[in-house]
């Protein structure tokens, strides 16, 4: 192996004798290097799952902006009258106190299906 | 995990498990410390898993040398530091002694007694002679003999010209040669 040619006894001589002292490497220390090895590869599989982890947070704190802005930007920004949102109808539907609701034929009909319900 | 990273992990795998033995005992010879060798060694691993999965596979011999090579200097300069300060400061030889493994230490039954003690010894002598070694000159007989890497792969490991590599194992064949022509 002097310059790129066909080594020489010494050099096979060396080489050999390197080898069999790596052969001779200990249990403790050939268990450490495949506990390493192993280490290395795990660190390979992790980034994806690392990155869904650190993902999860900043979406989920994303989204709790978003729906701050909507409802205070609902209430402080400008409104225009005669357009409703979503969260108008939401509201209307809700208030249980509101008349308009039910016509004059329905509230007579209300009125006694609660009567007969008391009675 | 994709099939393409599958693939790419059972590679990385099959090279970590091709030059762990050679890198620890490079690593043990340039630190002459195990347990700084097998640390250099995991974090040569780690550092090619995690920035060079992805290069070509020939390309990981020499990277991965280059890596270790670096990591095993750092460790040696910072030790050299540790050693100055360490000179000021009472010795605690009791606390840093190791225990003593009797079975992780005991010799392979393979060999006979005779066969044994001869290499031995000449394990021991030409570990000396190697580690007696200027660095780079260390650095090259061990890629070059022991690894096997050509003087392209070499001089990539090395960070250095494929000139310098020819010279620097030039040089430590010369001093070897000179220390243990007799015995070898």
């Amino acid at each position: 192996m002097s310059q790129e040619n066909e080594p020489s006894a010494f050099e096979k001589r060396t080489r050999e004798v390197l080898e069999e002292s790596t052969a001779r490497l200990d249990g403790r220390t050939l268990s450490r290097l495949t506990q390493a090895r192993h280490a290395a590869l795990e660190q390979q599989a992790r980034p994806a799952r690392q990155a869904w982890r650190t993902l999860m947070p900043v979406g989920a704190a994303a989204a709790g902006v978003l729906a701050v802005v909507m409802i205070t930007g609902r209430h402080g920004g400008d409104v225009q009258p005669g357009v409703e949102g979503p969260m108008d109808d939401l509201e209307l539907l809700a208030d249980a106190d509101a008349p308009d609701f039910v016509d004059g034929e329905d509230l007579e009909f209300y009125e006694w299906a609660a009567g007969e319900t008391e009675s | 995990m994709r099939e393409q990273d599958l693939m790419t992990s059972r590679a990385l795998e099959q090279f970590l498990a091709s030059v762990e033995k050679r890198a620890f005992k490079i690593a043990q010879l340039g630190l002459r410390n195990d347990d700084d060798a097998l640390d250099a060694v995991q974090d040569a691993m780690m550092k090619l898993v995690q920035s060079y999965a992805s290069r070509s596979h020939e390309e990981w011999r020499p990277l991965f040398y280059r890596i270790l090579a670096n990591r095993v200097h750092d460790m040696q300069r910072r030790r050299t530091v540790r050693g100055r300060i360490m000179a000021w400061l009472p010795s605690r030889d009791a606390e840093d002694e190791e225990d003593f493994d009797p079975i992780a230490q005991a010799p392979s039954p393979d060999l006979t007694p005779a066969r044994r003690l001869e290499l031995d010894e000449a394990i021991d002598t030409l570990e000396v002679a190697i580690q007696e070694l200027p660095p780079r000159q260390q650095q090259a007989f061990l890629l070059r003999n022991f690894e096997g890497l050509d003087v392209a792969e070499t001089a990539s490991a090395m960070g250095c010209s494929e000139g310098s590599v020819k010279t620097h194992y030039f040089r430590a064949l010369e001093t070897l040669r000179a220390r243990l022509g007799e015995v070898f």
